[in-house]
C-alpha cells in the first residue's frame, strides 16, 4: 500500500444553502491493524473555519500544528480572526513549501464566509493546488467511493437538516466499502449563527 | 571622566556601570506611564497615551497594549518602534514553544527568554539596548495570574504591583501604602486612577489619555484581556475628582 493510505481515513465536505458540512471518519489504523476507534480529524481553525485533514497521520499532525503557528502569529498581528480565502492561501504556502519532499497529508476546509454567509470548501492536494469548490469534495482512502455517492445525493441549495442527512449517508456507505476507513463517523454542520457536531455510529468493521 | 566611557554598550565604566543601559532607562523615564496590579481574580493594567493629536486616525484598537500570546498579555514604555520589534519576537518566541510543545508557554519563561534576548544587547554586538520596559501580565497553570516587569538591562522580577514610565518612583511609593494583598480587580481599578491622577496632576487626567485593560480567566479557561470603555473611563475619573473635591474640603 502506498504511504498516504497507511493510516486510512474518508472525509466528506458538502455545500448547502447558507450552511456546508464537514464528515469524517474515526478510524484510526496502522496498515491493517486498527488502532484507535475515536480518532479525531478535524480541526477548528476559526469561529467558522473547520479543516479536516487525510492521509499520513503524522503529518497531519505536523501540518496543522505548523498551521496553528502561522494563524496564531497572524490572528496577533492584525488582531482580527482569519478571513476563510486567506486561511486558504495560508494552507497552500505552507504546503507548496515541501514541493519536493511533501506532506502526505491534505486537508479539506469547509467555511462560511463572514461577510455574505455562503458557504466555502477548500480542496487541496499534498502540494497544495487550492480549488474553492461549490458542491462536494473527498478525500482519504474511500475517495472514489465518496465521490460516487455524492454525485448522486447531492443537489444544490440544501438546508442545513437535509444537508446532515445527504452527508451522513455518503460517508456511512462510502467507508463500508473502505477496510481502511470507517469504524464511526463525525460530521460538522456549520451554519452562521451555530455549529452542530453529532457523532455517528457506523459499522463496527 | 567618566563620559569618555559611555560610548559602548560593551565597556563598563570605572565606577561598575554600563552608562548605555542607564541611558536606555532614562529614555524610559520620559515616557508614557503603565501602572500594573495583581489582584486575585485579575491583573489590571493602566496606560498612559501619549499620542493624543485629534488629527490621528484612530485604527488601532490600542497604543500600548499587545497581546502576545492566548494567554499572556504586555503593556511598554519608551521608544514605541523598540516595542514594536521586541513584541513580535516575544510572539515569536510563544509561538515557537507551543510548536514544540503543544501547550502555552508559562509566563516566567517567556519573559526570561525575551530578557536573555535583550542581555545580549548589553554585552555584546556593538548595538544599543532597547529602549523600553515591559509589564507583562499573563496566567499558566503553574503559577496562576502573573505580573512581570522587564528593563533594558535584561533584568525581570515578578511583582504585586509595580509601575514604568514617567513618574514611575512616585506611582510605586503611592501603591506601596495603597496596595492590599488580597484585592479584587473592583477594588484595584479605583486604585489605579487614583495613583494615575497623583501622577499625572501636572497634566488634567481625561478618559482619552488612559488606556485601561483587564486580565482575567473565564470559566471555559481562556485567558481574556478586556478593554474597558472610555465611557467607564471617564465615569471613574469623575468619581476620583469628587473624592478630592471632598477630601480637600474636610
Amino acid at each position: 500500500m502506498s504511504i498516504s493510505e497507511y493510516n486510512g481515513s474518508a472525509i466528506v465536505a458538502m455545500a448547502g444553502k447558507d450552511c456546508v458540512a464537514l464528515a469524517t471518519d474515526t478510524r484510526f489504523g496502522i496498515s491493517f491493524k486498527t488502532v484507535s476507534t475515536d480518532f479525531d480529524r478535524v480541526y477548528k481553525m476559526g469561529p467558522r473555519i473547520y479543516m479536516g485533514m487525510a492521509g499520513l497521520v503524522t503529518d497531519m499532525y505536523t501540518v496543522s500544528a505548523r498551521l496553528r503557528f502561522r494563524l496564531n502569529l497572524y490572528e496577533l498581528r492584525e488582531n482580527r480572526p482569519v478571513a476563510p480565502r486567506v486561511f486558504f492561501s495560508m494552507i497552500t504556502n505552507l504546503l507548496y513549501e515541501r514541493r519536493f519532499g511533501s506532506y502526505f497529508s491534505a486537508p479539506v476546509v469547509a467555511a462560511l464566509d463572514p461577510v455574505n454567509g455562503k458557504p466555502l470548501i477548500a480542496a487541496y492536494d499534498c502540494i497544495g493546488d487550492l480549488e474553492v469548490v461549490n458542491d462536494f469534495f473527498a478525500d482519504g482512502t474511500s475517495t472514489e467511493q465518496l465521490l460516487g455517492i455524492c454525485e448522486t445525493l447531492w443537489k444544490p441549495n440544501m438546508d442545513s437538516e437535509e444537508l446532515y442527512e445527504v452527508i451522513s449517508q455518503c460517508l456511512l456507505n462510502a467507508q463500508d466499502s473502505d477496510a481502511l476507513a470507517g469504524w464511526g463517523a463525525q460530521v460538522y454542520i456549520i451554519e452562521k449563527d451555530k455549529v452542530t457536531k453529532k457523532t455517528l455510529k457506523a459499522r463496527l468493521d | 571622566m567618566s563620559r569618555r566611557y559611555d560610548s559602548r554598550t560593551t565597556m563598563f565604566s570605572p565606577e561598575g556601570r554600563l552608562y548605555q543601559v542607564e541611558y536606555a532607562m532614562e529614555a524610559i523615564g520620559n515616557a508614557g506611564t503603565c501602572l500594573g496590579i495583581l489582584a486575585k481574580d485579575g491583573i489590571l493594567l493602566a496606560c498612559e497615551k501619549r499620542i493624543t493629536n485629534k488629527l490621528l486616525d484612530e485604527i488601532f484598537e490600542t497604543e500600548k497594549l499587545y497581546r502576545l500570546s492566548p494567554n499572556m498579555v504586555c503593556s511598554v514604555a519608551g521608544i514605541t518602534s523598540d516595542a514594536n520589534t521586541l513584541v513580535n519576537e516575544l510572539r515569536l518566541i510563544a509561538q515557537r514553544y507551543q510548536l514544540n510543545y503543544q501547550e502555552s508557554m508559562p509566563c516566567e519563561q517567556l519573559v526570561a527568554s525575551m530578557c536573555d534576548v535583550k542581555q545580549a544587547y548589553t554585552q555584546f554586538g556593538g548595538k544599543r539596548p532597547f529602549g523600553v520596559s515591559l509589564l507583562y501580565a499573563g496566567w499558566d497553570h503553574h503559577f496562576g495570574l502573573q505580573l512581570y516587569q522587564s528593563d533594558p538591562s535584561g533584568n525581570y522580577s515578578g511583582w504585586k504591583a509595580t509601575c514604568i514610565g514617567a513618574n514611575n518612583a512616585q506611582a510605586i511609593s503611592s501603591l506601596d501604602s495603597d496596595y492590599k494583598s488580597d484585592m479584587s480587580l473592583q477594588e484595584a481599578i479605583p486604585l489605579a486612577i487614583k495613583v494615575m491622577y497623583k501622577i499625572m496632576d501636572q497634566n488634567k487626567l481625561t478618559a482619552e489619555k488612559l488606556e485601561i485593560a483587564t486580565v482575567t480567566r473565564t470559566d471555559e479557561g481562556t485567558t481574556e484581556m478586556t478593554i474597558i470603555p472610555r465611557e467607564t473611563v471617564a465615569e471613574l475619573i469623575t468619581k476620583r475628582e469628587q473624592e478630592i473635591a471632598q477630601e480637600t474640603q474636610k
